[in-house]
């Protein structure tokens, strides 16, 4: 109860700050022409339907906000986290990452991730297939620490299956060691974080 | 099971006298001689990232073993019409076999008057240097073909050892590993060592986004696909009697670990679970299967009753990762790679689990990566790869003497995941080398290097054991 309350006073806070900086809306084209209104009609109809278009416009405007700002938090999501040769501890830029992903998952309960452990191509192919599955399970364990529920988080492992970078020097294998963050349900439902 | 501190410190002070041994030669009391450079690891210099020497505990070998190999020719077989250009194939690919025996030095040079058939003219081969020659003749049987061989002593001017199979059709599976065989049979009577020729050699190919299973001869010809995958297979295996492979592979819904009969394609599943499964082996009589499997924290080692086909058993413990189990010859011992220290190192423990001993060079504060273990199926030599100066090198070490005699057996290009033959002398392993990305053959005697399959994602490669023809398991 509690948690759907403060999500409610979330989701209004956001849609009223979009409301403020919001770029000014759309022309809304006129409408097909109809012939000259007749002069008796009546001003508080048409002052009605001016407040309904208002109304619709900033509504949609609201929405569009939502989904910039959930077009950037599953950015954010998916953003991908790097990991130094043979180690799958966590990096102070890798757990910044995590971090930014924190808020969001917390504000969307309805958002679960695949977590995917890759590698460098050097090493045993074998053994790089354990290394990306540590790789996978220290992101989701870090995640699962500040107190999200483990039920969200899927992680594999492709070892060094699936580079990104094809080349065979350390800034590609830099850009090979990581977990890369996959939404696999609740995707339209992403929420910023704030 | 961990190391203590303890332990590292005896391993380490077992070490120092390798690492501050000077330069040396080292000469036997036979023409042998191996000269092994021992590069000096200065303690003060020692920096984590100092990739120009190599780790403290490995010696290069820059010179091989140069063993005193017999020149041998192979006159053309003979045949009759019929036979006649089967007999020309039959005798490419034996004498391809005995040069890539690496005991012997094969001529070249084949005179025309020699080239006949009967008897040999012995004083004529013996003015070349020849010490053995193998003679052959083709004839067409009822079913297939007889082949007749004799190798000639040319020193002794006399028959050594004569021999008649019978050969399939040229179209059957079994025509080229027949006549591997009679190559082996050759190796043994000049040699009176086990040769390699009639051997396989299962790799994975990464085809497109599927990965697929090839398994090619020993003398790079012949080459099938085996298995195909639309996901990832790892690590296949042969069984000791040659008959099945085993490996892992990735399904819609997890990992299985599958046998597959090499002649059938008959399959049957191991173990299905949701995460990965990796590295089987077969203990050498086959009675046991052992593998590593994703824990949920790390990789341990299961064994499996490949008999009764059940009990899967636990037999390693730590809270990071085993993986790559790899029986002793007499089955008492497994070798395996661990980070149990925070690095991968080659340990051997009771086949049935125990205490394990460390193998590769550790030295405290100094970076080590030793993976791939492979023992040798006939001595007391594992083959791994470790880093070195940066790069991935085929290593070797006796398992009798932990932490010493390391031998690094390349030192060109990178190296990984070594696999012996059953002559337990060549190695295949993947090589991205400037002669091309794929898999290599190496002679640890001499230092001999040849390109097994070249210009693909090849790698995991397996050397079977020495494989019978269909016909003859049968």
């Amino acid at each position: 109860m509690m948690r759907r309350s403060v999500l409610m006073l979330t989701l209004a806070a956001a849609a009223l700050s979009a409301c403020h900086k919001k770029k000014p809306p759309e022309v809304v084209p006129p409408r097909a022409e109809a012939p000259p209104a007749a002069p008796r009609v009546n001003e508080d109809s048409i002052r009605r339907a001016q407040m309904r278009q208002d109304s619709i416009r900033r509504a949609e405007a609201a929405a569009e906000a939502m989904r910039e700002g959930s077009a950037r938090a599953r950015a954010t999501l998916e953003q991908t986290v790097y990991f130094d040769y043979d180690q799958a501890d966590l990096r102070a830029d890798a757990k910044a990452a995590l971090d930014a992903k924190l808020g969001i998952l917390r504000a969307s309960p309805g958002v679960n991730v695949r977590i995917e452990g890759n590698t460098d191509e050097r090493g045993s192919v074998e053994y790089n297939l354990a290394l990306g599955m540590r790789r996978a399970s220290a992101s989701k364990e870090y995640l699962t620490g500040f107190g999200l529920d483990g039920g969200r988080f899927e992680t594999v492992s492709y070892g060094e299956e699936r580079p990104v970078d094809m080349g065979h020097d350390e800034s590609a294998w830099a850009r090979n060691r990581r977990a890369d963050f996959r939404i696999t349900s609740g995707g339209d439902n992403v929420r910023t974080g704030q | 099971m961990t190391l203590n501190t303890n332990m590292l410190k005896n391993l380490q002070s077992s070490l120092r006298p390798c690492v501050s041994a000077p330069l040396r030669e080292k000469r036997s009391a036979s023409l042998t001689l191996i000269i092994f450079a021992i590069v000096l690891a200065n303690p003060l210099a020692a920096q984590r990232q100092d990739t120009t020497k190599l780790p403290s505990g490995v010696r290069l070998r820059v010179t091989y073993q140069q063993m005193t190999r017999p020149k041998v020719a192979v006159r053309p077989f003979g045949g009759a019409t019929t036979a006649g250009s089967l007999a020309e194939q039959v005798t490419t690919i034996i004498k391809n076999d005995l040069d890539f025996s690496d005991r012997f030095v094969i001529s070249d040079i084949m005179p025309e008057k020699l080239s006949g058939t009967g008897t040999p003219d012995f004083k004529a081969w013996n003015s070349m240097g020849i010490v053995y020659l193998l003679t052959g003749e083709v004839a067409p049987a009822s079913a297939g073909y007889l082949l007749h061989v004799v190798l000639w002593d040319v020193v002794y001017g006399t028959g050594k050892q004569a021999m008649t199979y019978s050969l399939p059709a040229a179209t059957s599976p079994d025509f080229r590993l027949m006549v591997h065989r009679v190559s082996d049979d050759v190796v043994k009577w000049a040699t009176g060592q086990q040769g390699m020729a009639a051997s396989r050699i299962v790799y994975r190919h990464k085809a497109g986004t599927g990965d697929e299973l090839v398994i090619i001869d020993s003398d790079g010809q012949g080459s099938h696909r085996f298995f195909a995958n639309d996901m990832l297979i790892y690590s296949p295996t042969w069984s000791p009697d040659g008959q099945r492979i085993a490996y892992a592979q990735q399904t819609g819904r997890g990992w299985q670990l599958v046998e597959r009969d090499v002649h059938t394609g008959n399959v049957k599943i191991i173990t299905s679970r949701n995460d990965f499964i990796l590295t089987p082996a077969y203990s050498p009589d086959g009675r046991h299967l052992a593998f590593a499997l994703w824990t949920g924290q790390g990789t341990e080692i299961d064994d499996y009753d490949a008999v009764q086909r059940c009990c899967m058993r636990r037999i390693s413990k730590n809270p990071r990762d085993d993986i790559s189990p790899t029986y002793s010859p007499d089955g008492t011992q497994m070798a395996f790679m661990s980070n149990r220290i925070g690095q991968p190192h080659i340990y051997v423990m009771p086949a049935n689990g125990g205490d394990p001993t460390l193998v590769s060079p550790y030295v405290y504060g100094e970076p080590g990566y030793y993976t791939s273990p492979d023992w040798s199926p006939i001595g007391n030599r594992i083959a791994f790869h470790g880093r070195s100066k940066g790069e991935f090198q085929i290593m070797t070490a006796d398992p009798t003497r932990p932490g010493s005699e390391v031998q690094q057996i390349t030192s060109s290009g990178r190296n990984e995941d070594p696999s012996w033959a059953p002559d337990g002398r060549h190695l295949v392993f993947t090589g991205v080398r400037e002669g091309g990305t794929g898999l290599y053959v190496m002679d640890v005697e001499t230092g001999r290097l040849r390109p097994l399959v070249l210009g693909g994602r090849y790698t995991i490669a397996d050397w079977s054991p020495s494989l019978k023809p269909n016909s003859e398991v049968r």
